[in-house]
């Protein structure tokens, strides 16, 4: 199978440079798949799970941020806050994260807080979805 | 002359006081290395996020975006309102880190109409609310250990007072890192960003790619030409934009969007990490020089405290000695 360059890119570090053979995202309405030689194309990345498959057959998975993908010449790049593997998350802070979220979200609020707690909700949540797939899938 | 003793007190004291400006030597240096560090981290993300602003801005040249600067009402001279977010440290001890900052932002503020400060770092906020400039009191947080998190709030509630039209421009003062020794204050403009630096950062790259085929400026007309009427189509999902195939999705309205949060984010993020880098930097330079002066004043002391201890010892023998020949002269008299 072809494989293409990938290059994942967090806030504060480079997630994962190197090929690739398939790529699946959460996009604005659904998950979107990119394989190589894709058409050039820029596009919005939700919150929640990357996976990706490597030319040695095997997957991996990602939890990320919000963020944005590009891709020009067999060469993806996505763009995101922050990219994690299921194994680095961190369930307990997650947990107090999303149970934060939830109080801060039920408080009366500005809407200005409410999309910040929203955004925070939605990012614990999807932490702890990848994390708990990682410990009970083995 | 002060006598041994007052001497001797003020040698301790000085050594207390090198003691603790070696400590917070230390301790910022050790501070630098860490924000150095996240400062190279974020870089890739950072240029990223400019290079795919730059490339949708080249596409769509036309589209008018409350983001950037080429909306018809920025042309219009009514005077705007000015946001100012000026990043100073929590503590002072920095030498003259943030009276630079603070300098800066005072001068801004005194040539412009209408305006609002911003201050991040608890120094710079007692400064101005003493002197009575109009600084936005819910605006707290703290200049130590930038933060994502932090860097995202503060984008939130700006962009928020931007989209609401309560600020026109909004503007950013911090410290930067010059090289290991000098730093300097810049002022960057924020939001609205500016269009045409990005059109023009492409259309050099594109530029480089086609090995000066065009120049910048012939691209420019061109791509104004092609692209005139792509902008009508800017909330449909799923643009392509026809003359290379470029596939926008879900709309080029919501990507950019997503990009100038993100990259304000960035933006914000790279200031504040900058900004901490410059001020443990300068307290270190504070602390060193404070610790060579020490080391300085001590040395002058202990020779000044040798040279009074002499001066008692060769009194006291004087003493004696003088003592000793009376004594003489009264034993010869009653002889």
């Amino acid at each position: 199978m072809s494989t293409f360059l990938l290059k994942i890119v967090a806030c504060n570090r480079v997630f994962y440079d190197g090929e690739c053979e398939i790529l699946v995202f959460p996009a604005y309405d659904g998950e979107m798949a990119v394989m190589a030689h894709h058409e050039q194309m820029t596009a919005t990345v939700e919150i929640g799970e990357i996976r990706f498959k490597l030319p040695d057959g095997t997957w991996q998975k990602a939890i990320v941020s919000d963020g944005l993908i590009k891709v020009e010449n067999n060469k993806v790049d996505i763009l995101v806050y922050s990219a994690e593997r299921p194994e680095e998350i961190d369930e307990f802070r997650a947990e107090a994260a999303l149970e934060r979220a939830r109080e801060q979200l039920q408080s009366k609020q500005s809407i200005m807080e409410y999309h910040i707690s929203q955004a925070s909700l939605s990012r614990a949540m999807a932490r702890l979805k990848g994390a708990h797939g990682y410990s009970s899938g083995k | 002359m002060a006598n041994a003793k007052e001497i001797q007190n003020r040698i301790r004291s000085i050594q207390d006081t090198m003691k603790i400006t070696r400590a917070m030597y230390m301790m910022s240096s050790m501070k630098l290395r860490k924000a150095k560090q996240q400062l190279e981290n974020t870089e890739p993300y950072f240029f990223g996020l400019q290079e795919q602003i730059s490339s949708i801005l080249y596409h769509f040249p036309y589209m008018e975006h409350i983001y950037f600067d080429n909306r018809s009402k920025d042309n219009h001279a009514a005077p705007k309102k000015k946001g100012f977010v000026v990043l100073t440290g929590d503590k002072g001890m920095a030498g003259a880190y943030n009276h630079n900052v603070i300098k800066e932002a005072q001068r801004l503020c005194d040539t412009s109409e209408k305006y609002e400060l911003f201050v991040v770092g608890e120094l710079g906020r007692q400064y101005f609310r003493g002197q009575g400039y109009p600084v936005d009191e819910d605006f707290r947080f703290t200049a130590t250990n930038p933060s994502v998190h932090r860097a995202r709030v503060i984008t939130e509630i700006l962009v928020e007072l931007y989209k609401h039209k309560e600020l026109d421009e909004i503007y950013v003062i911090y410290t930067k890192m010059a090289n290991s020794i000098s730093e300097e204050v810049e002022v960057q403009q924020l939001l609205p960003l500016k269009s045409h630096q990005f059109i023009k950062q492409e259309m050099l790259e594109k530029a480089k790619k086609k090995k000066g085929n065009y120049n910048g400026a012939q691209g420019l007309q061109n791509s104004k030409f092609d692209y005139g009427n792509a902008f009508d189509d800017t909330d449909r999902i799923g643009v392509y934009e026809n003359d290379e195939d470029f596939f926008i999705y879900p709309s080029p309205k919501k990507v950019l969007k997503k990009l100038v949060y993100n990259y304000v984010t960035g933006f914000m993020y790279g200031a504040l990490v900058e900004a901490s880098a410059s001020e443990e930097n300068a307290r270190m330079m504070a602390m060193q020089s404070a610790t060579n002066n020490a080391e300085e004043m001590l040395k002058e002391l202990s020779v000044e405290f040798n040279r009074v201890r002499q001066a008692a010892i060769t009194q006291e023998i004087t003493e004696v000695i003088g003592g000793a020949k009376a004594l003489k002269k009264k034993k010869k008299q009653v002889r």
